[in-house]
């Protein structure tokens, strides 16, 4: 009964009973942080110009073009089961045909509580278009600044920090080289 | 060294080695009810899958585990990490979404892929064009799309709900030598027939 191989499933049983019972306490726990943090994010500037389409080159396609103010302290997102928090600000509009879009015009990591309190003012770092390559006749579109909260353990959350009033997309202009 | 073993296995008999077979028996097939019920439930083809890259990192890396829904009726959202795998390439991929249109697909093939303004005639309707990127990349995912503008619903595996870290990395380990493998199964095997009650 004492043999090495019982000695072995022993241990090496009781360990991962511990393990997975840890992991299952520190995903409860964070169930228990429930804070929803709101900021502030207006639109400095929304503008379309015409330019070519990415994968062909012979057509032509609008672009968006937008700069935003954000101001939010998401800190109280990090508790001690925090890894990291993806935030992104999403743009979404209903097109002609009556189509729902998003689209993320911008996001970053945030890895430290120290670096959670956001006081920027960026510009879209991905590409603002649309299926029929025009923004005529959009619907207004609105602006949220949301975040995923990514845990060491259990369930990734995710929520809504702010949220801009509509704007409507303005004309296209022809872009200046 | 394991002459004694040996012994005790003469001694137990024929029928005492038939019943521990059905034993590690039972064990693999009921491995594989959980996994595949797990999959019915959660509709979704695999319901646990290990990080194999880097593209998401720093927040999955090598051999974390992450645990995936596809609920039917649910629509997938910006920022959800979705894990996709298109038709042709074998591994899948875990990548977070960009874009949402939620469109009516055609599943007609005869609709000329080569016409960029094919989607613009598309009506609202319940399925959905996904364009993901990886948070470690650059740039978005439409190169490995193998030709596709972006993903339909068809291509995604699930979203991922739950992440436990470094588990996986023992698959890992074993892909990448595979006399590991054999050892880890042979050992399990052979412990399993020379148990005694």
């Amino acid at each position: 009964m004492h043999n090495i191989y019982a000695r072995f499933n022993g241990v090496s049983g009781l360990w991962s009973t511990c393990l997975i019972a840890l992991a299952v306490a520190i995903t409860l726990s964070s169930f228990v942080f429930t804070a929803d943090p709101k900021g502030k994010v207006d639109l400095a500037s929304l503008k379309v110009f015409h330019t070519k389409a990415k994968r062909y080159p012979y057509k032509q396609e609008e672009l968006g073009f937008v700069k935003f103010n954000i101001t939010a302290d998401l800190r109280p997102l990090f508790n001690w089961n925090t890894k990291q928090l993806f935030v992104y600000l999403e743009a979404e509009y209903t097109n002609a045909q009556g189509v729902n879009n998003t689209v993320v015009v911008w996001d970053r990591i945030v890895r430290r509580k120290e670096d959670a309190n956001i006081v920027q003012s960026p510009k879209n770092k991905y590409k603002l278009r649309e299926l029929s390559r025009s923004f005529k006749n959009v619907s207004p579109a609105e602006f949220s600044l949301k975040y995923n909260v990514m845990p060491y353990v259990g369930v990734l959350t995710y929520g809504e920090a702010a949220r801009t009033a509509s704007f409507d997309m303005p004309e296209a202009l022809d872009a200046v080289s | 060294m394991f002459s004694e073993e040996i012994k005790t296995l003469r001694r137990l008999g024929f029928r005492h080695l038939l019943l521990q077979i059905l034993n590690f028996a039972s064990v693999i097939a009921s491995g594989l009810m959980l996994w595949k019920g797990l999959g019915l439930f959660f509709n979704t083809e695999s319901p646990i899958v290990v990080v194999l890259s880097g593209s998401m990192e720093p927040a999955f890396y090598r051999g974390d585990l992450l645990f995936l829904t596809n609920p039917a009726n649910e629509r997938y959202h910006t920022g959800d990490i979705t894990v996709y795998k298109i038709p042709g390439a074998e591994i899948p991929i875990v990548h977070r979404v960009l874009e949402t249109r939620d469109i009516l697909v055609s599943n007609s093939t005869n609709e000329s892929k080569n016409d960029p303004t094919r989607f613009a005639k598309y009506a609202p309707g319940p399925n959905q064009l996904l364009l993901t990127k990886g948070d470690n990349n650059h740039v978005d995912d439409i190169g490995l799309y193998s030709g596709l503008d972006f993903l339909e619903r068809r291509h995604i595996v699930g979203k991922v709900r739950g992440f436990l870290p470094y588990i996986g990395y023992v698959t890992i380990a074993m892909n990448d030598y595979p006399q590991l493998k054999y050892v880890v199964l042979g050992g399990l095997g052979l412990l399993a027939l020379i148990q005694r009650e």
